[in-house]
């Protein structure tokens, strides 16, 4: 063994690294924003609202992210006839994905407040936009936090699904630079050790959060 | 006689095939303290709620201040001139007193930060807790946090209080300090409805109670005369059951 070959290849591999980082994050802030209104449209008491709210989370919550990139990255360019950027295609397939995810777990956090607590931010003058976002959104989400953070684990290992379509994040970065050393075992057990440790942070993380409640 | 603060006309309300509300018909005048009471599930809470619309009821109206809830476009505007107090308080739990009291002071009405500081501070001083303002609501007993809320509620200069039974849920030493704060509201003129069963604030408080049972109103009389000779069967047998209770 001969872990020279991961110093000397650190900078791509960061690159590689680097560029999931971006796609997590933007996923996440993107996905969890998307996520706010489609978990208010599925507790609305209005049936257009809540129905197509409905349908787009259970549409997308029976189908897996590969297929999801695909039509992003394939089909849609056949449609429209134009190619999308990969980092723009992936993202909207990941947002689109997770949102999906992020809606149930907001869904689920909003339904832990209690009613009464509408009805008294309500009873104030305030809107319905308005006791959402400063009195149930604010108490869901310190309910919901644990859950958040163990997807954004998942969105995290999720980003090698972009692999498929040759976009360089950390997985492909090494799998580039395993293939040109002939150093898989060093360079793949590189690979499990780094997203071990990131993983790992995060579910500590939401163990910890979880405990604290 | 005045115009009424409160006007109910033919109101029914339903949740989903049970109905809660009968074609109930009732006004209220500005300046009076009524109590409504009642055995349990009568629709007392229902009736409240559809006071400042709460609920979303089916038939009738409700008229406040000149104004019909049935085709208000600016609810939110017409319940900021309505407080409401809540059995279990539902002050923000993520919010420090002071911020429960001037959230809507400021989200509804556009007073600033320091305006709103300014008054929030003077009702606690009111209602006896200026000292708690700037804890969180987990940290006052149940008596304070009532307090609190009854502050919330007054934040807005209201035209009318309304109360579900603000004291069902306190230990019985803490009562008496908020019916305090409510019968000191009373004297200085509020409109209040009050739903509660606390009969000695009825009798020595309240100017009218309604009687309701089964989704209407049985009877309304001055406080006097209701526990002195009430008019129904019913309004008897439930005044005697709640003062055997005590
Ligand atoms: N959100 C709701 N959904 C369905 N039924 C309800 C709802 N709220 C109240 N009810 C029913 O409507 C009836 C009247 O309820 P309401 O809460 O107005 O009675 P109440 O007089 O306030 O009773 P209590 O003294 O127990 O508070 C009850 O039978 C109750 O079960
Ligand atoms: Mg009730």
């Amino acid at each position: 063994m001969d872990f020279n070959v991961i110093i000397d290849n650190l900078p791509f591999l960061m690159k590689g690294l680097f560029t999931s980082f971006q796609l997590a994050f933007f996923t996440i802030v993107l996905s969890l924003s998307l996520a706010c209104l489609i978990a208010i449209g599925r507790i609305s008491n209005k049936k257009y609202v809540r129905y197509p709210s409905a349908i787009f989370v259970n549409l997308l919550r029976s189908n897996p992210l590969i297929l999801i990139v695909f039509w992003f990255f394939f089909l849609v360019p056949l449609i429209t006839g134009r190619p999308l950027p990969a980092f723009g295609s992936v993202l909207i397939a990941f947002v689109v994905f997770f949102s999906a995810y992020f809606a149930e777990i907001v869904r689920s956090g909003i339904q832990s407040v209690g009613s009464m607590q509408i009805k008294a931010a309500q009873s104030t003058g305030l809107t319905y936009p308005q006791t959402m976002r400063l009195i149930i959104l604010p108490q869901a989400l310190k309910n919901m936090l644990p859950a958040l953070v163990t997807e954004c684990v998942i969105v995290f290992q999720g980003t090698t699904i972009a692999y498929i379509i040759g976009m360089r994040e950390f997985l492909h970065s090494t799998s580039l630079v395993a293939e040109r050393t002939i150093r898989p075992i060093e360079l793949y057990l590189f690979a499990a050790l780094v997203y071990l440790i990131i993983c790992f942070t995060g579910t500590r993380i939401a163990t910890l959060l979880e405990k604290k409640e | 006689m005045s115009l009424p603060l409160v006007e109910i006309k033919n109101l029914s309300l339903k949740y989903g095939n049970y109905k809660a509300l009968k074609n109930i018909n009732i006004s209220f005048f500005p300046g009076k303290c009524v109590v409504i009471c009642g055995p349990s599930g009568s629709g007392k809470s229902s009736l409240l709620r559809c006071v400042n619309k709460l609920e979303e009821f089916d038939n009738g109206d409700v008229i406040f201040d000149g104004q019909s809830l049935k085709s208000a476009k600016n609810i939110s505007q017409i319940r900021s001139n309505i407080g409401m107090v809540f059995q279990h308080f539902e002050l923000y739990p993520h919010l420090s007193v002071l911020n429960n009291i001037t959230l809507a002071p400021i989200q509804v009405k556009g007073l600033s930060k320091k305006d709103a500081n300014f008054n929030a501070m003077k009702l606690l001083e009111r209602v006896g807790i200026d000292d708690q303002a700037n804890k969180y609501p987990a940290e006052l007993s149940g008596g304070q946090q009532q307090r609190a809320a009854i502050s919330r509620a007054l934040a807005l200069e209201p035209k009318l209080m309304l109360f579900d039974e603000p004291t069902s849920a306190l230990d019985p030493e803490m009562i008496s300090e908020v019916l305090k704060v409510m019968r000191d509201l009373a004297d200085n003129g509020m409109s209040m409805l009050v739903v509660t069963h606390e009969m000695g604030f009825a009798k020595d408080v309240a100017d009218e109670v309604v009687f309701m049972d089964e989704g209407k109103i049985i009877e309304r009389s001055s406080s006097k005369s209701f526990f002195e000779n009430p008019k129904s069967e019913r309004a008897k047998e439930f005044i005697n059951k709640v003062l055997l209770k005590i």
